[in-house]
């Protein structure tokens, strides 16, 4: 059984299709990344997924029942942790009385080992918590039942980099114990540090579902190449699966350029090849960001922010 | 099955303590000023020389005797009107302010249906309705005996004891107003408008043609000044105030479990 099955997803606001027929399955046990710029419909998506909008169309279903029936939608959230993009308490509580409210609606397995890991300030008020504390409480919150399957829209947003760092281990070690995670994300570091499959969504309509190394296989490499002497332009540019190739300028002397770089998507074998006999200052071949990846889907209109910014 | 409801319940706690004091000492001060009142009114003139339409207004039957002073100055501004008004502003808020400050994704990613949801953050209004209710009582007994005048008991716990429902079915306009809502001020003046709409309707209805159309105000079915100064109890005005809260409370559910979020 699919922890999360969306089958032709549907959400209009009257003419506009926030979700327009998205359709794929998060397996049990793995990290799934949802990933879109701003206003691409991901949180729309999780909460139709949560039962808190109705679909106009089509199908989800959470850890197998139907988000339409609210009994099973119930029964499945007993099982379910969520982290909402924008979160909130109620602020005249302290981080106690809700982990109480909590405990005491869904049951509380490990609140005490969450809270030695994220350390949020539950003897205060939540009117006096920062954002990133407010979101370390989030995630207390969302893992303390021990759920099948923990739904966060915009996780780390707001946390500081070894929270955020501490929460990828967690979140790793939870998966190795079976957790299905299902997130979504517009910081593309963080799913290439923490998927295993990745969903990229744009204007309302899921572009494509990969696991992430094919994603980044498939984007290719990026190839940069200093060479002794200057290399024959021709040649490379002739090479297969040599895209945007440029010449670097500072690497120019009176017969041609010296430096070159480009993304590769063919055979690695082929290029070492043409580079065969040549004498080379340098020679880097890596994967490339999965920024360029986003652009390819997304064109030039991309968010480009990696800084946990907000939407 | 009641976490929401005593999680909201405590939250309600101490704003309604406070609210208990003032309304306690708006007792005080009403039966501090009575004794001149007393002597200001004998003989009703002062009482004639107001319009009919305002005497009607605040059910003013009589200002001669405490009952019937306290049933206009304390039950019916201050029951009928201000705590009618102040729950059915809390309930207005309630919801709306849960959804408006994006807090009610995180109550309903727990375990409960959106009708346990609506039940228990009502249910929890039942600490200020009932708190309020308890410090006056003893307050109106002992002022009253410290001016030299005195209260049936019965009919003193009676206005307070049926001022619960009225209280909750002035809250059940304002829920329903709230789970309609996206935003709590909105909701809250709605809910403020209808309560207060309905007051003065039937306020000024009683005793035309027209007075059946009443019927639908809470404030009908609550009477101070009968209850102090006849000794009447309505009690078939208490099922109605019940009746229309669940209704109210039944209609919210519908609502709320149908809206988007």
């Amino acid at each position: 059984m699919a922890a999360i099955a969306f089958d032709g997803l549907t959400k209009a606001y009257g003419d506009l299709l926030a979700v327009d027929g998205v359709s794929f399955e998060v397996d049990e046990g793995e990290i799934f990344g949802y990933l879109g710029a701003n206003g691409a419909g991901k949180s729309t998506t999780i909460r139709v997924l949560m039962g808190f909008l109705s679909p106009t169309a089509g199908d989800a279903r959470l850890l197998g029942h139907d988000v339409t029936d609210e009994a099973a939608l119930v029964e499945a959230k007993r099982h379910v942790g969520y982290l909402p993009d924008e979160l909130r308490f109620d602020e005249s509580a302290t981080g106690r009385e809700i982990l109480d409210l909590h405990a005491e609606l869904k049951g509380d397995e490990r609140s005490g080992e969450l809270l030695e890991l994220f350390d949020p300030p539950v003897d205060r008020k939540i009117r006096s918590y920062s954002h990133g504390n407010v979101k370390k409480l989030g995630l207390v919150t969302a893992f303390m039942h021990d759920p099948d399957l923990v739904v966060l829209d915009e996780p780390t947003g707001g946390l500081d980099p070894l929270v955020k760092q501490r929460f990828a281990d967690f979140v790793r070690a939870e998966r190795d114990q079976g957790l299905t995670v299902f997130f979504s994300s517009h910081i593309l570091s963080e799913v290439r540090r923490l998927c295993d499959r990745v969903g990229i969504v744009r204007g309302g309509q899921l572009v494509t579902v990969d696991p992430i190394d094919v994603l980044l296989d498939r984007s290719g490499k990026v190839v940069r190449i200093v060479a002794r002497e200057p290399l024959d332009h021709k040649t490379l540019a002739g090479l297969d699966g040599v895209h945007g190739l440029e010449a670097s300028p500072e690497g120019r002397d009176g017969h041609g350029f010296r430096e070159y770089t480009f993304t590769f998507t063919g055979d690695i074998d082929a290029l070492l090849d043409v580079l065969a006999g040549r004498r080379l200052v340098d020679l880097a071949i890596e994967e490339a960001p999965l920024g360029d990846v986003f652009l390819r889907f997304y064109g030039e209109n991309v968010d480009h922010d990696d800084t946990g910014g907000q939407r | 099955m009641t976490a929401i409801a005593r999680y909201d319940g405590r939250r309600r706690l101490r704003g309604s303590l406070y609210l208990s004091v003032a309304v306690s000492a708006l007792a005080a001060l009403d039966i501090w000023v009575y004794p001149s009142f007393r002597d200001a009114f004998a003989g009703e003139d002062l009482l004639d020389a107001y319009p009919d339409q305002l005497l009607q207004l605040f059910d003013v039957q009589t200002m001669t005797t405490i009952e019937g002073f306290l049933a206009t100055e304390l039950y019916v501004f201050g029951w009928i009107i201000l705590l009618g008004l102040y729950v059915a502003y809390l309930a207005a808020g309630r919801v709306a302010g849960d959804i408006e400050h994006e807090r009610m994704d995180i109550l309903l990613s727990l375990p409960v249906s959106r009708a346990r949801t609506v039940t228990e953050v009502f249910a929890a209004l039942a600490v200020p309705i009932v708190v309020v209710n308890l410090l006056p009582p003893a307050v109106v007994f002992v002022g009253s005996a410290l001016i030299g005048e005195s209260i049936a008991v019965a009919d003193l716990l009676a206005v307070h004891l049926l001022s619960v429902p009225y209280l909750f079915a002035c809250a059940s306009i304002g829920l329903v107003v709230s789970v309609a809502s996206d935003r709590a001020d909105i909701a809250q003046r709605i809910a403020l408008g209808v309560v207060f709409g309905l007051y003065l309707i039937e306020s000024l209805v009683v005793g035309t043609d027209y007075q059946v159309v009443g019927v639908v105000a809470p404030s009908r079915h609550y009477d101070p000044a009968a209850i102090l100064v006849d000794g009447t109890y309505d009690l078939v005005g208490a099922v109605a105030l019940t009746g229309m809260t669940g209704l109210l409370l039944a209609a919210s559910i519908v609502w709320f479990r149908r809206r988007d979020l």
